[in-house]
């Protein structure tokens, strides 16, 4: 469904991510975690164009996202993303978040975006909250309606850029039992998460990064008993340290 | 109430109306003025946003008594058309309340978090539509204090009209000050008008913000 | 002769916005300090006369103190000068007030406490730090003070505006006239702006010297 072969970029002269190549199954959960400055986040954001890259190529369901003529609305409006500071629109209500682009991408009525984003709301346990406004809601709830807002499209994937690393420890657990629920349900989706525990539950493989190369790329299990690479052995031993 | 001032209530009234029609015209020229400018240089559109700049740097250099003079007596001389004193002054205004409204809206705009942006485009909404739906709304709202106090600069300039015999609030009084010369009194009432109106506008402007402000 | 009307009327200029901005500096500290204080008096008068002399147009201002007071006998350009100065002192005030306001607390309590009075305090150690904080905003009152100064020609102050139309109707070359006048003010503006960023610079160096500046040797070896 993606497929990512040989990118890289680099800004002047500072190489982000080198030679990067990877696949992700419809319906696969892949998580990807590395060291900060790794290029984890640049890669995701590559997949749905908000970054350009030099050279490969991603694919999304056989389009190319680096081509010239690959028309980006459109491309993105088939995979949401989720980002790590939630970056819900401020002076919108909860539910209009979630109905803007129903309305404007997808050109659904009022009515059914409305529709649709209540149920979406509830599904993330947040319909009580649909007429207050962003700031009124605590991290871990913004993040849920941010979820919401991406699911309202119907996206054949999802990319999560560290949804849960900006929130307090206690709301962590209620937006990963969202991410957990949509995983079970068969989304398919690229993770950059420090959250190992999860990577545990829900991934089918794990991808290790660092200084923008890909050195691990293995089915879950086989990554957490054994990584290969010296370097994700020291990561791996750090993380769960804690 | 001061005789002079009721025998004269009509011509105050009468030059009331027109200082805030005035203003009014100016204000919603000058807001749209200042709208595409400073859409135009936050988009960097080639050419035409150095001319804009050019154009507010000119506006925030030059005095509005002489851009009025110039827009009443200069343009029209170079470029051969009649104007009355009215519109020249309406077009001066314009002009140069839209530059520094173009300025603080600008800043508005460039005060929208990128990440906003970027959320926009990953749900599939193109530039435009981003423009639209959240940088243009949560700009414009973030400065609606600074927009506020340019409105209440222009109201205090429609003064300045008087200066070639638009008969608004100011001229109006001078007018009658020469027939009844009465000077100290009309000038503290008609200083005590541009207050009262001003006062209104800021009021008016806090309720504004109170209403509309994006809260983050 | 054109020339000198053009040289007389720039000349008029800068004499009164430099006057006028000495005034307005002045009265604007002092001002801007009441609003400041503690004192419920001094605040509240300082913060309502900033209001009333903010919302009247300057031209009534200039024509309070033309018209309204000539029995006091004020020649044109000493009535333009007040008007202007007591117009943008107002503004002056604002800043300094809200300067003072952005001072860390702290600051005047640590000068008190090592036993200054209030005055001493606010000279050695607030002032200095507030006039660092805000020249730009000073400088742009400054800047808009020699624009506003234009208004004085209303009044019959021969400055440049005045002369400019003393021009047009001399010569009836009217669009050149008022494209140099504005070029004028321009310039003026923009030289004035520029010798205020270079004060500004200098004041940011000199801030940043001092803090970087390490203890004095008998403070180390005491």
């Amino acid at each position: 469904m993606i497929d990512i072969q040989n990118v890289s970029k680099s800004y002047g002269d500072i190489p982000i991510l080198q030679d990067c190549s990877l696949s992700v199954k419809r319906g696969e959960v892949v998580v990807i975690c590395g060291p900060s400055g790794s290029g984890k986040s640049t890669l995701i954001k590559c997949v749905n164009g908000l970054e350009p890259y030099q050279s490969g190529s991603i694919k999304v369901a056989g389009t190319e996202v680096g081509a010239r003529h690959t028309n980006l609305p459109r491309l993105r409006a088939k995979i949401g993303m989720v980002f790590q500071s939630f970056e819900l629109y401020p002076h919108l209500s909860v539910l209009d978040n979630v109905m803007l682009a129903q309305i404007h991408v997808l050109r659904r009525s009022r009515d059914e975006a409305r529709e649709r984003a209540m149920a979406l709301l509830t599904r993330v346990g947040l319909a009580e909250r649909a007429h207050r406004m962003p700031v009124d809601l605590s991290g871990g709830q913004q993040q849920r309606v941010a979820i919401a807002r991406t699911l309202a499209l119907d996206p054949d994937a999802m990319l999560l850029d560290e949804p849960t690393s900006a929130l307090d420890p206690e709301m962590v657990s209620e937006v990963l039992d969202v991410i957990t629920a949509l995983a079970r349900d068969g989304m398919t989706m690229m993770v950059v998460t420090h959250e190992m525990g999860f990577a545990r539950r829900v991934a089918d493989r794990v991808i290790f990064m660092d200084q923008g190369r890909v050195l691990e790329d293995a089915p879950k299990d086989a990554f957490f008993a054994a990584p290969r690479s010296p370097r994700a052995r020291e990561f791996l031993a750090r993380i769960l340290a804690h | 109430m001061p005789s002079v001032l009721v025998a004269n209530s009509h011509f105050f009234a009468a030059g009331l109306l027109a200082t805030l029609q005035i203003s009014a015209i100016s204000i919603l020229c000058g807001t749209a003025i200042g709208v595409v400018v400073a859409l135009l240089r936050y988009l960097r559109v080639p050419v035409v946003a150095r001319v804009c700049a050019l154009y507010v740097e000119l506006m925030q250099g030059a005095p509005l008594l002489v851009v009025l003079l110039f827009c009443y007596f200069a343009l029209p001389a170079l470029l051969a058309y009649k104007t009355s004193a009215y519109w020249a002054s309406v077009l001066s205004f314009s002009i140069f309340i839209g530059a520094y409204l173009s300025e603080d809206i600008r800043s508005g705009l460039r005060s929208v978090n990128p990440k906003l942006i970027q959320a926009g485009l990953a749900s599939g909404l193109t530039y435009l539509q981003v423009l639209r739906l959240i940088v243009l709304p949560i700009g414009i709202r973030t400065v609606i204090p600074p927009i506020i106090g340019q409105y209440v600069r222009l109201i205090k300039f429609t003064s300045v009209a008087s200066i070639i015999n638009v008969q608004e609030l100011t001229g109006n009084a001078l007018l009658v000050n020469a027939r009844v010369f009465e000077p100290a009194l009309i000038l503290s009432f008609v200083a005590i008008v541009y207050l009262v109106v001003c006062q209104a506008m800021s009021l008016f402007g806090r309720w504004l913000t109170a209403r509309f402000a994006v809260r983050t | 002769m054109h020339r000198d009307l053009i040289v007389s009327g720039f000349i008029t200029t800068v004499e009164l916005a430099s006057i006028s901005l000495v005034l307005a500096t002045i009265l604007g500290v002092v001002i801007g300090t009441c609003g400041a204080t503690g004192a419920r008096g001094p605040r509240v008068f300082a913060l309502g006369w900033v209001e009333l002399i903010r919302s009247i147009p300057l031209l009534i201002h200039m024509y309070i103190w033309y018209m309204a007071l000539a029995m006091l006998r004020l020649p044109a350009f000493a009535c333009a000068t007040l008007a202007l100065s007591i117009y943008s002192s107002a503004y002056v005030a604002e800043v300094v007030r809200a300067g003072i306001l952005g001072l860390p607390a702290g600051q005047a309590k640590a000068g008190l406490a090592c036993g200054l009075t209030e005055f001493q305090t606010l000279r050695l150690i607030v002032y200095p730090q507030v006039v660092r904080r805000i020249l730009p905003s000073l400088a742009s009152v400054f800047s808009q003070l020699i624009k506003d100064s234009s208004l004085a020609s209303v009044i019959a102050v021969t400055d440049i505006t005045y002369q400019a139309g003393a021009l047009d109707g001399l010569t009836f070359r009217t669009f050149e006239v008022y494209a140099m006048t504005l070029v004028l003010y321009l310039v003026l503006v923009s030289i004035v702006n520029r010798l205020l960023g270079m004060l500004v610079g200098a004041s940011i160096r000199s801030s940043t010297h001092a803090s970087t500046a390490k203890p004095s040797k008998e403070l180390r070896d005491a």
